[in-house]
């Protein structure tokens, strides 16, 4: 369709504006209402579910003596320690994997389909249930794993949840086999929005393998590959089952992260304002973040 | 009324007009609903008599109870976002029981000392100890709890287990170390018949929940630390005699774990996890607080109830080193009424009426015998003194009729947040794991709890 | 033919062959390399569940065993949880029906606020509309955990205690930035003309909305539909928190009972949560075409 023989509707005669120009934009009179009305139930519901709650919790945790009182405590370095880890090594191991996957995926075949059939089980299974079977699949003494590894390789496993890095790295594992799926199938579907004309060229020209990866597909992906480590990083710190569920913040409060943290110590020692400071602890890390996501998704253009 | 003629029933209905008037205050809370918050019990018969309790006060009253039972672990957050959010309900009972105090410290509950005094004569000493917090904004103390019901901490034994590795029950040494280092030798003796799963002492070494701390007292008081607070609330840890009760004690615990007699999967156990491991056999014995693990059992197999567990309330219970009794801390489950709740009056009318010995006792008899009555007549009933039940009388003399004392935070409410940020688990665990001394986790520890101390200055 | 020629065409034949040898050798290696890859992932995902299904077969309802194959296949389990055997799952079925409930009305309220939102602010561009979406991402600086305490003070407030709605408001608001994402990403492919044309011949906007964008869009309504399903069917933290009768509770709330009893049966347990895993899994492979689709930014071109 040839844009140039649609008549312009929403252009106005008088250029420079009025204040109602300023507001309204290119739309007019009844386009507007409409337009307006269309927006208010998300603005309603993000004043009442979303601005207030954060306000709201933004004052409980506005003590300076709170952050005094967090910062001394060992638990909340250890937690740092814990979170940073967490969200370096679960994201980035994370989205490679899918990077990964994502181009076995592409390949044809009934074979293919099937795996990627069973492949999102994990996604779609809902956490509350596979994270507690973990949890006592990872037991010492009569789980699942190291039963397997005794009968079948006769090896004595350890005690995963005992020690602070094997249960932290636990934590992780169990992070990426759950979510692991649901990015593959973002990047897959970057992938096949690649247009056609563009992979077969690559084939023709001998850009096939890590050659049409590095040089062809990436740069293509890279865009959405960015945002899609932002958005996990930003949903991962706020993640409380994964934790919670499998190792239960322990050995011995040793494998907290913020967002366990923030809620032990409000209900496990009975000082919430405590516990909002915890998680709000996290605010210099994850605004910068989320302005950067922002203005990625702007200017983002996935594809050609 | 003898019999229901219309004139007796006009002037029944007269009466009622006139009370109506005169009274306007009580027909008021005759028709509004009280909502109360419980605890979910952790067998099905502890609901049943709860309802069953209710139930009886609406019929009396004519009064409506909307009744939350909440399962325990999320009922304490609940409470924690009601009192914080300011939205309460009308009555809760006292999970966990400390919150009585850490509230009452920042005076959140109403005064309950004129439905305490309707029944003073019956309670335990103790248990109207344990019902009194002190208040910051009014410096002083007030009775703002209820007691309902108690628990105390006894030993339980898998005596099939004794038996199996050659060893008799019977013999068991009455002095604390060697009482539990009797479990050592049976652990051993499994050993050597190719048990490679059994421990001989299930020692909470964990974190989570509040069995370590209760583990961790018992012997702190069995070495002789029970000055460790003393009544007026304050704190006395540069008595020698509590260092060093401390450092024994941490050093058994923790000893126990790091020589490999007590599961080692315990370090990361919640208070449901040590139950679940006594029951499939992982260890000989353990100290838990009620008789949850034999009531949990009594349903499916009674062989174990009866014949297999065996429970060391009073007698059984080893004494100290030199042979003298321990007294026993006692926990107790309050009736609570927050501040700010809407129906105080039926919520004081419907705790009245619960705490009358018939209907309580028969509340926590219903309840298998899990929780102990907190008032000494109940507790010759031939409930409690059945000769046939193995377990229900030694654990009643333990924690009832026996020596027994208020745990630490009915003192210096201090000691509530020493318990919840499990400050002694901490120290058990360097020696367990990280092969720490005793002395200095001691040090560590101690250096915790000053500081936590001196966050709640009493007047 | 001369020596000289036959031993070249023998030669090249040799080579020939050889070529064909190794890029047999190759391909043989790597079909086995994808089969290892295959079966590490299928392991891989299927180590879990597997478990899951494992200890609900068991008949004690005991997690202590240490035998890696179902022994003694027993189904009590799932028949208990069906017909409520148990006391924990007294009110199973009502709990289910909480879940669904909640689920639908998440999925349905997202969809249809994220869908006119986006309209609104992709389609008829309405002035400062990118303020919308970018202050909605504000949704996850601070992460949900973080929120829940407020949030309980906050549902009281609005008398919505104990009620699923709370639970609901919640999600929805959690859903819809992710929601915005995917479809203003989607919506990039459609042409603003198709509107336009629409808008000449006499559309209002809202049958724009409903007659033009709903149905191209579809693929994209359903990728984000089966997200915020999926995000209402695992999330825990505020159903947990903000739920707190037996008839209002949904069954992630429920299963936590038995996490914190001292005999629990566990195969009844690990049933539960299989059975509570059934609905989503299955939308999933209902919808997974046109959710790939959907998440196509914009559909293969050329």
């Amino acid at each position: 369709m040839d844009s140039t023989s649609v008549v312009d509707v929403g252009r106005p005669a008088v250029r420079r504006g009025t204040l109602s120009q300023f507001l309204r934009g290119s739309l007019k009179g009844a386009e507007y209402t409409w337009a307006v009305a269309f927006v208010v139930p998300y603005i309603a519901v993000f004043v009442t579910f979303v601005a207030y709650p954060i306000v709201y919790g933004v004052w409980m945790g506005s003590e300076a003596s709170l952050y005094r009182e967090l910062f001394a405590d060992p638990i909340y370095q250890t937690t740092v320690v814990n979170t940073v880890l967490y969200l370096a090594l679960g994201v980035n191991v994370k989205m490679f994997l899918a990077l990964l996957l994502s181009g076995f995926f592409m390949r044809p075949g009934w074979w293919t389909k099937l795996l990627l059939l069973i492949f999102v089980l994990p996604w779609a299974v809902p956490q509350v249930s596979t994270f507690v079977s973990i949890h006592w699949m990872l037991n010492g003494e009569w789980g699942f794993l190291n039963n397997a590894l005794y009968k079948l390789f006769h090896i004595e496993g350890a005690h995963w949840l005992n020690d602070r890095w094997t249960a932290l790295g636990a934590v992780i594992v169990s992070h990426i086999w759950k979510w692991t799926p649901f990015w593959t199938l973002i990047l897959l579907a970057g992938r096949m929005a690649i247009p056609l004309e563009i992979r077969d060229t690559a084939r023709v020209d001998g850009a096939t393998g890590v050659r049409g990866f590095v040089y062809i597909t990436f740069p293509l992906l890279a865009n959405l590959y960015l945002i899609c480590t932002l958005l996990s990083t930003v949903f991962l710190l706020g993640d409380f089952n994964t934790v919670y569920f499998v190792s239960g913040g322990g050995p011995a409060n040793l494998t907290h992260v913020l967002g366990t943290l923030g809620i032990r110590n409000a209900f496990d020692i009975a000082q919430p304002r405590l516990g909002v400071a915890a998680v709000m602890s996290a605010l210099p890390l994850v605004i910068p973040l989320v302005i950067v996501l922002m203005r990625k998704l702007r200017t983002a253009e996935v594809q050609l | 009324m003898a019999r229901l003629t219309r004139r007796s029933v006009l002037r029944g209905s007269a009466a009622l007009g006139a009370t109506r008037l005169a009274a306007p205050h009580i027909a008021r809370a005759a028709v509004t609903t009280a909502s109360v918050w419980f605890a979910q019990g952790f067998v099905q018969d502890e609901d049943v008599a709860l309802r069953k309790a209710v139930a009886d006060y609406e019929k009396a009253s004519g009064n409506k109870i909307e009744l939350s039972i909440i399962p325990f672990a999320p009922e304490r957050q609940k409470i924690i976002s009601a009192i914080t959010s300011g939205v309460v309900p009308d009555m809760i009972d006292s999970n966990p029981a400390e919150i009585l105090q850490i509230y009452g410290w920042q005076d959140r509950w109403v005064d309950v000392s004129d439905v305490v005094e309707t029944q003073k004569a019956q309670f335990s000493e103790t248990a109207l100890q344990a019902a009194q917090a002190y208040n910051s904004v009014t410096k002083k103390r007030a009775t703002y709890g209820v007691p309902l019901r108690a628990a105390v901490v006894p030993c339980h034994i898998w005596k099939s287990l004794v038996e199996k590795a050659g060893m008799k029950l019977e013999d068991i040494p009455k002095t604390w170390d060697a009482y539990f280092d009797f479990f050592k030798k049976v652990q051993d003796n499994l050993r050597k018949q190719g048990e490679r799963k059994v421990y001989g002492l299930g020692f909470q070494v964990t974190a989570n929940g509040v069995d370590p701390y209760n583990l961790f007292m018992a012997f702190l008081l069995a070495y002789g630390g029970q000055d460790i607070v003393t009544k007026d609330g304050k704190l006395h840890l540069d008595d020698p005699k509590v260092k060093q009760a401390a450092i024994k004690a941490t050093a058994y615990l923790g000893g126990a774990y790091r020589d490999g007699y007590v599961p080692p999967s315990a370090i990361n156990w919640n208070d449901a996890d040590d139950n679940n491991a006594f029951h499939a056999k992982l260890m000989v014995m353990d100290v838990d607080g009620t008789l949850s693990t034999e009531v949990a059992v009594k349903d499916k197999h009674p062989e174990w109830y009866f014949n297999e567990i065996v429970t060391h309330g009073v007698p059984g219970y080893p004494n100290d080193n030199a042979g003298k009794p321990i007294p026993s801390i006692v926990g107790y489950t309050n009736g609570l009424i927050p501040k700010g709740a809407k129906n105080v009056t039926v919520a004081k009318e419907f705790l009245k009426y619960f705490i009358q010995p018939k209907v309580i006792g028969e509340f926590v008899e219903l309840g298998l015998g899990r929780w102990l009555p907190v008032m000494p007549a109940l507790a010759k009933s031939p409930f409690w003194q059945n000769p046939k039940d193995p377990h229900l009388k030694g654990y009643v003399q333990q924690g009832l009729l026996g020596a027994t004392i208020p745990d630490y935070y009915v003192f210096n409410v201090a000691m509530a947040e020493v318990r919840t940020q499990h400050v002694w688990s901490l120290a058990m665990i360097d020696v367990a794991k990280d092969g720490g001394k005793p002395e200095a986790a001691i040090d560590k520890a101690f250096k915790r709890i000053e500081e936590i101390f001196a966050k709640y200055k009493m007047a | 033919m001369s020596m000289l020629a036959v031993d070249a065409a023998l030669a090249s034949a040799r080579a020939t062959t050889r070529a064909h040898r190794a890029v047999r050798v190759r391909r043989y290696l790597a079909a086995a390399g994808t089969v290892a890859l295959s079966v590490a992932l299928v392991v891989w995902t299927l180590l879990p569940l597997y478990n899951m299904v494992l200890i609900s077969l068991e008949p004690e309802g005991d997690v202590f065993t240490d035998h890696i194959w179902p022994r003694v296949v027993s189904v009590e389990s799932f028949w208990g949880v069906l017909t409520q055997s148990h006391w924990y799952l007294e009110h199973f079925w009502r709990q289910f029906a909480n879940s669904i409930y909640m689920g639908a009305m998440v999925t349905i309220l997202t969809l249809v606020i994220g869908s006119l939102t986006s309209f609104s602010i992709g389609r008829m561009r309405i002035r400062h509309g990118w303020l919308v979406s970018n202050v909605a991402l504000l949704t996850y600086v601070i992460p949900a955990s973080f929120l829940a305490i407020p949030f309980y003070r906050i549902m009281q407030n609005y008398g919505m205690a104990n009620n699923l709605w709370s639970v609901i408001a919640a999600l929805v608001a959690f859903a819809t930035p992710y929601a915005f994402f995917v479809l203003q990403e989607y919506g990039r492919s459609i042409p603003i003309e198709v509107d336009e044309s629409a808008r000449i011949d006499g559309a209002s906007p809202l049958q724009v909305y409903l007659r033009i964008y709903l149905p191209l869009m579809a693929p994209a309504l359903v990728a984000v539909g089966t997200y915020a399903m999926l995000l209402a069917w695992n999330e825990y933290l505020y159903q947990f928190l903000l739920l707190s009768s037996k008839s209002s509770m949904t069954v992630p709330v429920a299963l936590a009972q038995f996490l914190s009893s001292d005999q629990s049966p566990w195969n009844y347990m690990m049933a539960t949560a299989i059975i509570y895993a059934l609905p989503p899994v299955a939308i999933y492979y209902a919808f997974r075409r046109r959710m790939t689709a959907g998440l196509t930014m914009g559909g293969v071109k050329g």
